[in-house]
């Protein structure tokens, strides 16, 4: 059995990743098994779906335990454990990262011993969570990857899951997929089939008794106040506002009263944003009376940050080159 | 009323009760009403809640609320505030209950749970006169199943049930008039785009007694389809178009308290909207468009020549 | 003490006035609409204390219950048959919210077709929803249970709400001698409820019942919420025991009348459990060694008990007063899992429906259900479980019939089949 997880944010058509690639695979002669993992998140919030594809029946189900392939559509991800990208990867997984640093860099700083490729992003653009198709360049360069699907199956399948969208919208994601799938054109059949755990060595589970706890700590009640701070939904963000204090008229309600998350609060007439946990709608970019306030690419901000906390010079010239 | 808290913008609150971190969309009109609400009535309050987007405020282990929360179902958080309202008076009563651990009643419920399954409790709840606040958060569908239409969507709207060329066939239903029918304390639209606005009413209401009753419309970047960072600016052209009244009914009477002076044409407003796109392309579907611009303009007909001398 | 005579609402009326309830959310059902008529009527008269606000439906009353006992009050509630159901979705949320209260239910058949008398299946609906339940089979028994409940969910090891139930008309409306006990015998035996942690209160803010995501959490929700219930099998027990010391009435978790040394014994819960007591009598009378047991406690199932009870007889005769679609009776069902494999366990178990819609139980059919048992017992044969059903019942439903105009074609060849298999079976 092939076992694929695709991870990226909401909004990204992930799902549609998943069906494409479903839909080819089944196209192509599979039994397969495709499906969304859902959530409370939502758009921008990390979420996750897989396929299954198998020569005869399907009955795993559920949580992948053991990927032979890993489609991560947004690189940021890599760095939330709460995203799960990395679970139960080994040797012998693919993961393939849309990102604009290397291979050998993302080998370094996840010190993994998978097989590791860079997705050639097509199309750029500074708001990832509007990656123009990254669903399908996801799909089609997993197809590639996997070497079980004709050019002109993932095309179909395309046009399948997208029926209804119109023409345009379809030859749009079938050029993206297309272009993808023939970028790896070199790395084609790179993902191993999976096999599957016997029985007679398996792992015992660690059953327990669960034991009887009160109603006070066994009922589903929070005593916390307002704990739900310790939810990083900055996270989600993709675009970051910045203020310009130099700007800022200090009017200080606007942008705090209208930030749907609480997540401007003033200080000493000052407003300060809560990048831990604005989840960069820009709201407060478009309410600003002075327009004081900027949306840059989160990456961007990121990349500024750390070459801040190193000190170095050099990262803020290769910045600034790209 | 009292001398009133809210002058002037720089009198809202600029720190906030309610907790980041929440599950809410990016962009959520909503919750911009909600912790707008919450600086204003405090966190000596517990919310009952129907099933909707904000159930999934409280997840557990996580809360963004510094006072309390009770998740009912979708059909019955006015009778859920009723048991919690009369269990407090009784411990009260009974001096069981020190005077300052008293806690206002709040219902926190969708358009689906207000205008439909939860009507006939919320309904019963007035008849009691209970004595609560209830805030309706309006994102005109069921937003959290994926926004099918529920009888709180506007004509014409595309939602995941009403996809066709015309859109949702039916009209928004008049739940301010209904709820103002029953003759509560209380009963206001506000919106969180207009904040002084929202924190005087809100104010209002919670020095009130009886059933308070607050119709927030929740512009819906998932919803309604458009970026969200036009989360404010949507609320406001529902505010200018005259799509969205900000009105409230106190001693049998109801006022408007914005009046626009020149209404803005209703397609400022349903332009920026993805849910309104087929009135906008492949061709401009003037017909529907002057349909929608005349109920608007009617509805304003009828509220002009009554307009306060204030 | 005199005994007074008391319908089995009256009764449950009383149960919740001497339990000192703070607050019932009501809402009128026939048959149990007198019970909050009667409490309605005491509180306006000042007899006792209380507050009774009448909501617009039973699934707002369960709600306001529910929120009523989470927020810190003693909390009492009655409905029947199709307002249980309607309030169904609550029955399971406030279980889960873990607020401790009583809800008598005055069971009444289900619609359709809508009716009047009693039978089991609404209270089954519930089985499942963490409500523990009491089945009462006389009108002392009602009042009694409701003291008995009020310990049981609030006791800190289990913290569940708890449904008393009897049945429509044969309890609700049928007055019997009921002892009212002592009032400060009662509030000894069920002092004020402790609400504990769970409570709403400005000082220690509280989000409940909040939402969970992923199985590994809701797992655990849930099984706390049995592990609770099984607690409920000793905790009652030990409260029967005291309230026994105290009133001097046996309240366990089975009354198991003449049981010691008989060979068969009866399986029922309700009220028809007294015509099964006075059969077992009569065929006592006639040399025949049968009892009978029954369950007060339904839920949790006081399996224990009921293993031990049962452990050694010949058959069990089990009365249905409900009927699983496609399956038969659900106190059968459920027996048969309880044995199944137990040393000492009966070897024939018989299953027989009786009393829907309050259909009655006769003597003679107590009697012939014991024949049939013996007969399976010595052909090893069980027989499929048995509609207590009449060929002079089927002759009136014909008349009925006739009257409504769906008359039986008897020339029709389908029909003549049919009207040839009740002929074989009379």
């Amino acid at each position: 059995m092939y076992r694929i997880r695709i991870h990226g944010r909401g909004g990204q058509g992930i799902k549609m990743a998943s069906r494409v690639l479903g839909t080819a695979l089944f196209h192509a002669g599979f039994t397969v098994q495709d499906a969304p993992k859902y959530g409370a998140e939502r758009r921008g919030a990390p979420i996750f779906s897989y396929v299954r594809a198998d020569r005869q029946a399907i009955n795993e189900r559920g949580t992948m335990y053991r990927p032979d392939l890993v489609v991560v559509a947004d690189d940021t991800l890599l760095a939330v454990p709460a995203a799960g990208t990395l679970l139960g990867i080994d040797a012998h997984a693919v993961v393939l990262v849309n990102s604009r640093d290397s291979a050998d860099t993302w080998r370094h700083r996840l010190n993994l011993d998978a097989k590791l490729v860079i997705l050639p992003s097509a199309a750029e653009t500074a708001d990832r969570a509007n990656l123009p198709h990254i669903g399908a360049t996801c799909a089609g360069a997993a197809a590639c990857l996997l070497g079980l699907v004709e050019r002109d199956v993932l095309a179909r399948a395309i046009a399948e899951e997208l029926d209804g969208l119109g023409d345009t919208v379809v030859a749009a994601n079938q050029a993206s997929a297309l272009a993808a799938f023939d970028a790896l054109a070199g790395q084609s059949g790179l993902v191993q089939e999976g096999v599957t755990i016997a029985a007679a060595d398996y792992q015992a589970p660690q059953w327990i008794e669960l034991p009887f706890e009160d109603a006070s700590i066994a009922a589903p009640d929070i005593r916390a106040a307002a704990n739900s701070v310790q939810v990083r939904t900055g996270l989600w963000r993709t675009l970051r506002p910045v203020i310009d204090y130099d700007h800022c008229s200090h009017c200080w309600w606007v942008c705090s009263t209208l930030c749907p998350d609480s997540a401007i609060r003033v200080a000493e007439d000052m407003p300060v944003i809560d990048y831990d946990h604005c989840k960069g709608c820009m709201v407060c970019v478009g309410v600003c009376p002075p327009h004081a306030i900027a949306g840059i690419p989160e990456y961007l901000a990121q990349q500024q940050e750390s070459a801040r906390a190193t000190g170095g010079g050099a990262d803020d010239t290769e910045t600034a080159q790209r | 009323m009292t001398e009133q808290r809210f002058k002037r913008m720089k009198d809202l609150p600029s720190t906030h009760l309610l907790g980041t971190g929440t599950p809410m969309c990016s962009g959520c009109g909503g919750l911009e009403a909600l912790h707008q609400i919450y600086d204003v009535l405090g966190d000596k309050t517990v919310f009952v809640n129907a099933a909707g987007c904000m159930t999934l405020l409280s997840v557990y282990p996580f809360t963004p609320f510094r006072g309390s929360w009770l998740y009912t179902a979708m059909a019955s958080a006015p009778a859920g505030a009723q048991g919690v309202r009369d269990a407090l008076d009784i411990l009260a009563q009974q001096g069981r209950m020190p005077a300052q651990d008293d806690l206002g009643v709040v219902v926190l419920t969708g358009d689906g749970s207000a205008y439909g399954m939860g009507l006939s409790a919320t309904s019963a709840a007035m008849d009691r006169n209970l004595d609560f606040i209830y805030i309706c958060y309006d994102n005109e569908g069921y937003g959290n199943t994926g926004q099918q239409a529920s009888s709180a969507t506007p004509h014409a709207a595309l939602t995941a049930t009403s996809g066709g060329s015309r859109g949702y066939p039916g009209y928004k239903k008049d739940l301010f008039g209904i709820w103002a029918a029953h003759r509560p304390a209380y009963v206001a639209t506000v919106i969180g785009s207009e904040p002084l606005d929202l924190a005087r009413k809100i104010e209002k209401a919670r020095e009130m007694k009886g059933s308070r009753m607050i119709i927030a419309l929740a512009p819906c970047p998932t919803g309604w389809d458009y970026d969200p960072k036009d989360s404010v600016e949507v609320g406001r052209l529902a505010v200018k178009t005259g799509v969205w009244p900000l009105k409230e009914y106190i001693d049998g009477k109801v006022v408007h308290t914005r009046v626009p002076r020149e209404r803005a044409p209703v397609e400022d407003y349903l332009q920026l909207q993805g849910r309104f796109g087929h009135l906008f392309a492949p061709q401009k579907n003037t017909a529907l468009l002057e349909e929608i611009q005349a109920r608007v303009d009617t509805y304003w007909a009828g509220v002009e020549p009554q307009r306060p001398a204030s | 003490m005199t005994p007074k005579l008391l319908s089995g609402n009256a009764a449950a009326a009383w149960g919740a006035r001497l339990a000192g309830v703070d607050y019932i959310p009501a809402f009128p059902i026939t048959p149990q609409t007198e019970i909050i008529e009667t409490l309605g009527s005491w509180i306006d008269s000042g007899d006792m204390p209380g507050r009774m606000v009448t909501l617009e439906s039973e699934h707002s009353m369960l709600t306001a219950a529910g929120a009523a006992a989470a927020t810190g009050v003693r909390v009492f509630s009655a409905t029947s048959s199709q307002g249980l159901l309607y309030a169904m979705e609550m029955l399971y949320t406030v279980a889960g919210w873990r607020a401790p209260f009583v809800l008598v239910n005055v069971s009444r058949g289900l619609s359709a077709p809508i009716t009047l008398e009693a039978d089991h299946n609404d209270i089954l609906a519930a089985r499942d929803s963490g409500f523990l339940q009491l089945h009462c089979a006389d009108c002392q028994e009602v009042l009694d249970s409701v003291l008995l409940a009020y310990r049981l969910a609030e006791d800190p090891a289990i913290r569940l709400p708890v449904l008393v139930n009897l049945d429509g008309f044969y309890l609700s409306f049928t007055r019997e001698p009921v002892d009212l006990p002592d009032e400060e015998a009662v509030s000894r035996f069920l002092p004020p409820f402790d609400a504990g942690e769970i409570r709403f209160s400005a000082s220690a803010p509280q989000s409940q019942a909040v939402a969970v995501l992923g199985g590994g959490p809701y797992s655990y929700f849930r099984y706390e919420t049995h592990l609770a219930a099984c607690n409920g099998v000793a905790v009652y027990e030990q409260i029967a025991a005291e309230f026994a010391s105290t009133f001097g009435r046996e309240r366990g978790a089975l009354e198991q009348y003449r049981c010691d040394d008989a060979e068969l014994v009866f399986y029922m819960v309700g009220s028809f459990a007294t015509k099964a007591r006075e059969a077992v009598d009569r065929l006592r009378d006639a040399g025949q060694k049968v009892g009978l047991v029954r369950p007060r406690l339904l839920r949790p199932f006081p399996l224990g008990p009921v293993e031990e009870a049962l452990k050694g007889k010949q058959a069990v005769i089990v009365i249905d007063q409900n009927l699983s679609m496609g399956q038969g009776g659900i106190l059968h069902t459920e027996l048969l899992a309880a044995l199944y494999g137990k040393p000492g366990a009966p070897p024939v178990v018989t299953s027989f429906i009786g009393g829907l819609g309050g259909r009655d139980i006769s003597a003679e059919e107590f009697y012939h259900m014991v024949t049939v048992t013996r007969q399976a017992i010595a052909s090893g044969t069980v027989p499929p479980p048995r509609l207590l059903y009449t060929a002079g019942e089927l002759r009136e439903i014909r008349k009925l019939q006739a009257v409504a105009m769906v008359e039986r074609q008897e020339t029709a060849p389908a029909r003549g089949t049919a009207a040839g298999k009740e002929a074989a079976h009379d």
